[in-house]
């Protein structure tokens, strides 16, 4: 009889066991929240462009460069030309244009002979630009 | 003082919305399809950098690409010179000049598909003039559909003859430039006729040449429509050029991403040569 009525003091104690372990199958769970997968998640659901944040900032670091050599342009026309040392007479753009031209080859050779992650080709496309406005 | 006005910047707008709708948006799309993976339904999971260190390490694209330099090379190597030794050759003043300049522009009007098949009928050993004629007549063994050889002496035949007019027609308007006096001094020196076209001629054409060169460069380079025509990439994978495959990744098997990562190589490498050769060639004018 004793034992009968312990049986039966634990059944709630089942039934909550059940209520925690088991009533989550089946549902939604909160993710934890990522920067990476905020940061590369499709931005505009179903938009034929498949834009992402990290895509959407690289296109607006590119514009802003744009805008600011505008800016700088209306401020100092006549582009800032110099012979660098590559023997080129070049503008300010030039030296962008080349600049950035030649981050995409680093890349481009870092990922076809060594592999990513690209901080160390990185940190040779930042020196480079700099070196273009420097010297170029 | 001159007062400038901003007026002419609401003339441009027209193009600059054509050339955002037709060449920026795509381009956009292009970077962001490159970084990710789609299965269709316009649904897309990202991928990161995977695209570009697969294609650079790719044999199929280092072969593509080896193909297709090669033929811009041969192809530049032939019709520059022929297109300047024709330019030379043709006549200055009287009415050969306009009989010339229209047969040199005829080839220029064809569209590039008709071209293409063309010369696939031209070329056909069973009824087509040419294959006909090496077959039967000269007893040559020629069927570009089954040799590599012979598909790619037709696909650079074929580009020899569409476009060498466009160097001739360049080249004639830079040597038409130069005045008489230049000749006449070269003749009192006794300059030999290398000299006058080293000399005179050459620096003088310089100019055109540089467009010629730039323009049939970047044709050349991103060819598609013609050798498709003519060979379809074939036999087997022989005259498959980059752009031929670039279709194939895209379409035929529709990797977009993979295509993208492509894409970004392919004009990464056509801007970098564009520039190396319009910087190399006006570098003494400034």
């Amino acid at each position: 009889m004793k034992k009968l009525a312990s049986l039966i003091l634990l059944i709630p104690g089942v039934a909550y066991a059940q209520q925690a372990g088991w009533g989550n199958v089946g549902q939604a769970q909160e993710e934890a929240f990522s920067l990476a997968k905020w940061w590369t998640e499709p931005l505009f659901s179903g938009f034929w462009m498949a834009w992402t944040r990290a895509t959407l900032a690289f296109f607006i670091v590119i514009f802003a460069m744009i805008a600011v050599m505008a800016i700088l342009e209306i401020r100092r026309p006549g582009g800032d030309k110099r012979l660098g040392i590559l023997g080129l007479e070049t503008t300010r753009g030039d030296r962008l244009f080349i600049g950035l031209l030649g981050s995409a080859y680093v890349f481009i050779a870092w990922l076809g002979l060594i592999t990513a992650p690209l901080w160390f080709p990185l940190a040779i496309a930042v020196a480079w630009i700099g070196f273009c406005f420097w010297k170029v | 003082m001159k007062t400038e006005t901003q007026r002419g910047w609401l003339f441009v707008l027209p193009v600059l919305a054509l050339v955002a709708f037709n060449a920026l948006v795509p381009l956009m799309t292009v970077v962001n399809y490159s970084v990710q993976e789609t299965f269709g339904n316009n649904q897309f999971f990202w991928h990161g950098l995977g695209w570009f260190s697969d294609i650079l390490r790719s044999e199929r694209f280092h072969a593509a690409l080896g193909r297709q330099l090669f033929f811009t090379a041969t192809i530049l190597a032939i019709e520059v010179p022929l297109g300047v030794a024709i330019a030379l050759a043709m006549p200055r003043k009287g009415i050969w000049v306009p009989v010339c300049l229209v047969l040199m522009a005829l080839p220029l009007l064809i569209p590039w598909n008709v071209v293409g098949a063309m010369w696939n009928i031209f070329t056909l050993p069973d009824i087509g003039l040419l294959g006909y004629t090496l077959n039967t007549t000269l007893g040559i063994n020629y069927n570009m559909t089954q040799s590599p050889v012979a598909a790619w002496a037709t696909i650079i035949v074929m580009d020899v003859w569409h476009w060498t007019s466009l160097v001739v027609l360049l080249a004639y308007a830079g040597l038409i430039s130069i005045p008489e006096a230049y000749y006449q001094a070269a003749k009192i020196d006794g300059a030999s006729n290398w000299s006058v076209f080293r000399y005179i001629q050459l620096p003088k054409m310089k100019r055109v040449l540089t467009i010629a060169v730039l323009l049939r460069f970047m044709d050349s380079f991103n060819i598609y429509t013609e050798p498709f025509v003519l060979t379809g990439g074939g036999p087997g994978n022989s005259t498959t050029l980059l752009s031929i495959d670039l279709v194939k990744v895209a379409l035929g098997q529709f990797d977009l991403g993979p295509a993208a990562a492509m894409s970004l190589i392919y004009f990464a490498i056509t801007l970098a040569v564009s520039w190396l050769f319009y910087t190399l060639m006006t570098k003494d004018e400034s």
